[in-house]
């Protein structure tokens, strides 16, 4: 291999599968697949096969914020074959300091440049961030190269064509978002503005997921249909309940009730043991995980809402619904309820006993006095 | 003349239209729909026992699902009736509307307050005094309002881009995602709960101590007047005075 992928932005990507290996049938195979993935029929693959052959690939930008990693750990085990391969072929990464060779100011000048050059019009780029950033205190609770992410995300955020959000810390602020977020991280879409910014959330999103994404973004030149907060409809467009696999023991009315139960045995309904199913917006219950060899309802253990916004903050995990913070207290929403029901009573109660301690004390008055012909009348 | 005056003299009360039939109607079809959500929907949260048998042949949640969507319905229609009929009834259907920027409002809310607390029935109204009127806003109205915002972004959930979620979905991202809309829906239900017992207590209460037919009025319609009350009318409550 005469140049580095890293370098070479001007392959497409088929070449560059070729130049590694890969088969011209694996790589129809993989176009397939995607387009399927994406919901394409099938005389839209022609489409999907030449864009990977004839335009170059996309220039990504990948930074990392505040974050685990778990984005790119998911990526890079994209279940198709070839996608291990095509995974990181299919854009040219032009900076990843997570992923690159390349090490210190040398690599903070590839991305400074790129920058430079988009402003000036000669270069395009796509921004994709993993993580999110810290704003509190300047933001100097993370920072890459002696700047704040903050700084970085803002700088490359300004001049890229658009803005991929990967993961729920991206997309929503995730872990180090939740209360009492003591760095203040917020997502990418509350640091940055006047760009379209295309959010996967999942912690991690699902390979299938990412890859399709940047396939579609590829093929077709532009983002996909974005739903109201701005996810791919295509694959966020549903509920995990309205495709699971346990959804008929919800509708009969079969549920779990407690971990390794008779229930539980026989594969009933999460739904009872705080399965975030019936609120979560993926397609887990589609591509499932690791190349599709389960997922967590399909394992038994219910779904925990990790591409929702707030899931660190609506526990416990375990419940079905989540726990109501008031001042000093947390406790559930039936909780509450029945504690106001309960007060009401107590009032109504102490109310009765106000009417008969009156009734009495007119009593023994009217006995005493002459008759208040008024108050009799009332009584 | 005079005998006109001699006649309502010797009665002590008259009789006065105070519901009209459309608002006897709403007020059974809402309470039993609140009591048939109120029960189902306890049930969906917490459903308290499984089903017995094949799954295949059995639909225990669907159908009170189904049962509450059902009254979720028939909750809505009664809701936008009502409305209509606070334009479109007599001055009864609007008494105790709290208008919170007149002075008279307040001084006759806090004035029915402390009398019911020092257990004052005597000042009697025909329409809703203004803490009832206020109250009936904030749950009913407000309430319902909410639950019927949260009701149908989760309701059009099961088919995403559908009627439903077009014209309520916008309520989820707002209230920070399905699952927070889920607990927000549940929780504002309790509030039902404590306002049909707080409401039924207050009927019961006013109706046995102001003998002025309060309860069977929601079925003829029909309140009794002191004749001497009624030469006073335009105290009487209307726009709640």
């Amino acid at each position: 291999m005469a140049t580095s992928p890293i370098l070479s932005p001007s392959l497409t990507t088929y070449e560059l599968l070729r130049q590694h290996g890969v088969s011209r049938r694996q790589f129809l195979s993989f176009c397939a697949m995607t387009a399927a993935s994406l919901g394409l029929d099938a005389k839209e693959v022609p489409r999907v096969v030449s864009a990977l052959e004839t335009k170059p690939r996309l220039p990504v930008v990948w930074l990392h914020g505040l974050e685990c990693t778990c984005c790119s750990e998911s990526f890079l085990r994209s279940s198709h074959p070839i996608a291990q391969d095509i995974v990181l072929n299919m854009i040219s990464l032009d900076y990843d300091d997570t992923l690159q060779a390349a090490a210190g100011h040398q690599v903070e000048q590839i991305r400074k440049d790129l920058v430079e050059r988009a402003k000036r019009g000669e270069a395009e780029y796509v921004l994709a961030v993993e993580g999110n950033a810290p704003t509190r205190d300047g933001g100097v609770y993370c920072t890459v190269a002696g700047e704040t992410f903050l700084d970085v995300l803002r700088e490359t955020a300004a001049h890229a064509k658009f803005v991929i959000a990967w993961g729920s810390c991206a997309s929503n602020g995730c872990v180090q978002a939740a209360a009492p977020n003591p760095t203040g991280a917020k997502p990418v879409h509350e640091c940055i503005t006047g760009k379209p910014i295309v959010k996967v959330p999942g912690c991690p999103p699902i390979a299938e997921v990412m890859t399709g994404l940047l396939t579609y973004v590829l093929t077709f030149g532009r983002l996909p249909e974005l739903d109201r907060i701005g996810r791919p409809k295509m694959f966020y467009r549903q509920r995990l309940h309205d495709k699971c696999l346990r959804r008929s023991f919800f509708d009969a009315g079969q549920f779990v009730e407690s971990w390794d139960d008779e229930g539980a045995h026989k594969g009933w309904c999460l739904y009872k043991m705080g399965c975030r199913g019936p609120t979560t917006y993926n397609s887990c219950a589609t591509f499932k995980w690791n190349g599709g060899v389960s997922w967590p309802i399909g394992s038994g253990h219910g779904c925990i809402g990790c591409s929702e916004e707030h899931f660190w903050d609506d526990g416990p995990f375990y419940e079905r619904l989540a726990n109501v913070h008031l001042p000093g207290i947390e406790t559930t929403p039936q909780t509450i309820g029945v504690t106001l029901a309960a007060a009401a009573g107590a009032g109504i109660a102490a109310h009765l006993a106000g009417l008969a301690i009156q009734r009495a004390r007119s009593k023994s008055q009217a006995a005493t006095e002459k008759a208040n012909t008024n108050s009799e009348m009332e009584v | 003349m005079d005998v006109l005056a001699q006649s309502r003299r010797r009665r002590l009360y008259e009789p006065v239209l105070v519901w009209q039939w459309p608002i006897r109607i709403f007020h059974w079809v809402f309470a039993s729909a609140i009591t048939v959500l109120f029960v189902t929907g306890i049930y969906i949260t917490h459903p308290i026992s499984n089903a017995t048998g094949e799954a295949g042949g059995l639909s225990r949640m669907a159908t009170v699902r189904t049962i509450h969507f059902t009254a979720a319905a028939v909750f809505t229609i009664a809701f936008f009736w009502r409305v209509a009929w606070f334009f479109l009834g007599n001055r009864y259907a609007r008494s105790g509307f709290p208008q919170l920027w007149l002075p008279s409002w307040w001084r006759s809310f806090l004035r029915q307050a402390w009398n019911y607390l020092r257990h004052d029935y005597r000042d009697v109204h025909l329409g809703h005094n203004a803490l009832a009127g206020l109250s009936y806003v904030i749950v009913p109205v407000l309430g319902g309002a909410f639950m019927m915002g949260t009701g149908f972004a989760m309701y059009g959930e099961s088919n995403p881009g559908g009627f439903w979620d077009s014209l309520c979905g916008w309520i989820r991202p707002l209230l920070g995602g399905s699952f927070r809309t889920h607990t927000a829906h549940h929780l504002v239900a309790w509030f039902f709960l404590v306002f049909v017992i707080v409401h039924v207590y207050l009927v019961l209460m006013n109706g046995t101590q102001q003998k002025n037919g309060l309860i069977s009025s929601m079925i003829s319609g029909r309140k009794f007047r002191r004749i001497e009350d009624s030469q006073r009318t335009e105290n009487d409550d209307g726009q709640g005075a």
